[in-house]
């Protein structure tokens, strides 16, 4: 028996393993490593620019490559202490070894004049350098790749808008960002959920890899979407793949660990269920419904299209088997423009589209609030505030007086801060073991 | 050896080989390249990793279209020959839509921009446009070459030219390089 008399020794062994603890002081020693290294690296390659004009080529070139050399050795040194090397130490030397590899591509670009877009070379840095967020885990670096490959796949998506396919592939060298940017984002597996396939990022990690993720994906539904044109290029399918692009995101597959933590940790829910609510609003309005379902007719003929289909179908089967029934709500909000689309002419008005956004969006909230009252996963503050966001743009654009407006949106308010309370209260309640009712 | 050590040494060559086959390449051009001398202007712009550099821009910047071209503005490869003129200036002699060899071929991005006193003009994307300097150095840079063509003088971008690869090694005022200008003018 242990020390309390209720878990033997065995089982204490057994859960201190499975649960090892993070030793005192480690956050703070892994900022502080990866800070110390990033000024380092920084400042050493502020030292090298400085110096510049005063150095023959050959010797620019050593200095550009001496740092890499130095770094490589210190990681290997790190690597080889195996498990003994301290957290701080790994991430340390895997953004000093990053920043090295950073300087060397950039100084030897500098020093032959060489053109071409920054972002070409942040492309060769991110692959070259995140093996290193694998064998040292660094999650410094991790970050570092994410918002590189997220900038990358913008850039090719933005220089692309201005050309044509053979164009773009031909002399202008833009690269087809859609299997480039789903290739690179599996960059990170080795890190997250790496080999034994129980690694998971910290929480700032995760924001910025969903983020990364729905960034890059609206970008290649831009790339997949765009039509260049004389003045301005044609974007018509790119809402209907935004929204599938952000659905995917939304129904990404969770464990059971995963799917029983905090709406707060889970940033891929918020972030692309967040974009596929924007985007729904955006649809209660007559013009962009139209747009919309335009939209699917449009990308009905393209390949990633029903890819990220049949990607949303299978996560889709996925979280309903296990029972993610408010995430489902709000991915529901994608299907709108696709059931809508046969069912319009070409030349019909965008007003029942906009209408039937308004009561998807309505029941929608009203299913969250419900899910959450009847003990399943839910957001009833969410769904409170979409209502209430409903409500207030249809008061906006609605024919009455400006004291009608403004009493409605008062009773509006109070009404949401009430039930802001209520749900607060409710929570508290049930946390304490009482009744909610 | 460990499956990690030996993923980082394969990432460690990888990122070895990344910088030296550019200094390869750009190297043997530099020591076998042909040298030609253009005429350019040279304003001072800035790259978010590379820091400050004259953006070069050749003053030969259109040519008229070669036969075939296509119209409607999207950018095509063309092969351009150029030929040294008496001052010791190369420009332009030619420019073939199919692919030429020679000492003084360099292979260029080129549009076609509409039609100048009857003739059907293309505008050229030459494959250098940046001539990095320090970050001290750079304004200075600017402010002697805008001088220097108030003055009517010209600005010349020195070019090494190999296999149909370019690199610029030096912005010349007057026969000097500018970052001696710069630099003497500094002290």
């Amino acid at each position: 028996m242990g020390a309390g008399g209720n878990v033997t020794a065995d089982g204490a062994r057994t859960l201190r393993e499975r649960y090892a603890a993070e030793p005192q002081g480690g956050l703070a020693q892994l900022v502080v490593g990866a800070v110390g290294a990033l000024l380092i690296g920084t400042g050493l390659i502020a030292v090298l620019a400085y110096n510049w004009d005063d150095f023959p080529r050959w010797v620019r070139i050593g200095l550009a490559l001496g740092p890499l050399a130095v770094t490589q050795a210190v990681s290997w040194w790190v690597l080889g202490r195996g498990e003994t090397a301290k957290p701080w130490q790994r991430e340390a030397a895997a953004v000093v070894q990053t920043l090295a590899v950073g300087a060397a591509i950039t100084l030897v670009s500098q020093i032959y004049n060489l053109p071409g877009k920054w972002t070409d070379l942040v492309f060769w840095w991110c692959v070259v350098s995140v093996p290193l967020a694998w064998v040292l885990r660094s999650e410094a670096v991790a970050i570092a790749y994410l918002i590189g490959i997220a900038v990358w796949t913008i850039a090719q998506a933005s220089e692309r808008t201005s050309y044509s396919d053979a164009i773009a592939s031909g002399a202008i060298g833009i690269a087809d960002v859609r299997p480039w940017f789903p290739l690179l984002l599996a960059g990170v597996l080795p890190l997250w959920p790496g080999l034994d396939l129980r690694e998971r990022p910290a929480p700032g990690s995760r924001l910025v890899l969903a983020a990364s993720a729905l960034l890059g994906l609206l970008a290649v539904a831009a790339y997949a979407t765009v039509r260049p044109a004389h003045m301005f290029p044609s974007f018509t399918g790119f809402p209907w793949l935004a929204m599938l692009s952000a659905a995917a995101l939304l129904l990404f597959p969770l464990d059971r660990g995963g799917i029983a933590e905090p709406l707060a940790r889970k940033p891929q829910v918020l972030l692309g269920g967040g974009a596929l609510v924007v985007m729904a609003l955006i649809g209660t309005f007559e013009g962009p419904a139209r747009d919309f379902v335009m939209g699917v007719g449009v990308t009905a003929s393209l390949g990633w299209c029903w890819l990220l289909l049949a990607v949303v179908v299978a996560f889709a089967i996925l979280a309903f088997r296990q029972g993610r029934f408010a995430v489902l709500a709000v991915a529901g909000l994608a299907l709108v423009p696709l059931l809508a689309a046969p069912l319009s002419a070409d030349d019909a008005s965008g007003w029942p589209v906009a209408i039937t956004y308004s009561l998807v969006l309505l029941a929608t909230a009203i299913a969250l609030i419900a899910l959450e009252f009847l003990g399943r996963q839910g957001a009833a503050r969410i769904g409170a505030a979409l209502i209430a966001l409903l409500v207030i743009l249809r008061m906006a654009d609605a024919d009455v007086s400006l004291l009608v407006k403004g009493l409605a949106f008062i009773v509006i308010g109070s009404g949401f801060l009430a039930f802001n309370a209520f749900v607060t209260r409710r929570r508290r309640v049930v946390a304490s073991g009482g009744s909610p009712a | 050896m460990r499956p990690a050590l030996a993923v980082f040494a394969v990432a460690a060559v990888a990122q070895w080989l990344l910088p030296l086959s550019g200094i390869w390449q750009h190297e043997r051009v530099i020591s076998r390249g042909t040298l030609l001398r253009i005429e350019c202007a040279a304003p001072d712009p800035y790259d978010p990793l590379r820091g400050r550099y004259l953006a070069v821009r050749p003053a030969q910047s259109t040519v008229s279209q070669p036969e075939g071209f296509p119209r409607g503005g999207d950018p095509v490869s063309v092969w351009a020959t150029l030929e040294v003129g008496d001052a010791g200036l190369a420009r332009i002699k030619s420019v073939s839509l199919e692919p030429v060899s020679g000492p003084t071929v360099m292979p260029l991005t080129a549009r076609w921009t509409g039609t100048t006193n009857g003739t059907d003009v293309i505008s050229l994307e030459w494959p250098f446009d940046r001539f990095y300097l320090n970050e001290r150095l750079a304004p200075g840079a600017d402010k002697l070459v805008a001088e220097r063509r108030r003055d009517g003088k010209q600005t010349v971008a020195e070019v090494r030219l190999l296999d149909g690869r370019a690199v610029l090694t030096d912005i010349l005022l007057d026969g000097v390089s500018v970052r001696e200008l710069v630099k003497q003018g500094a002290k």
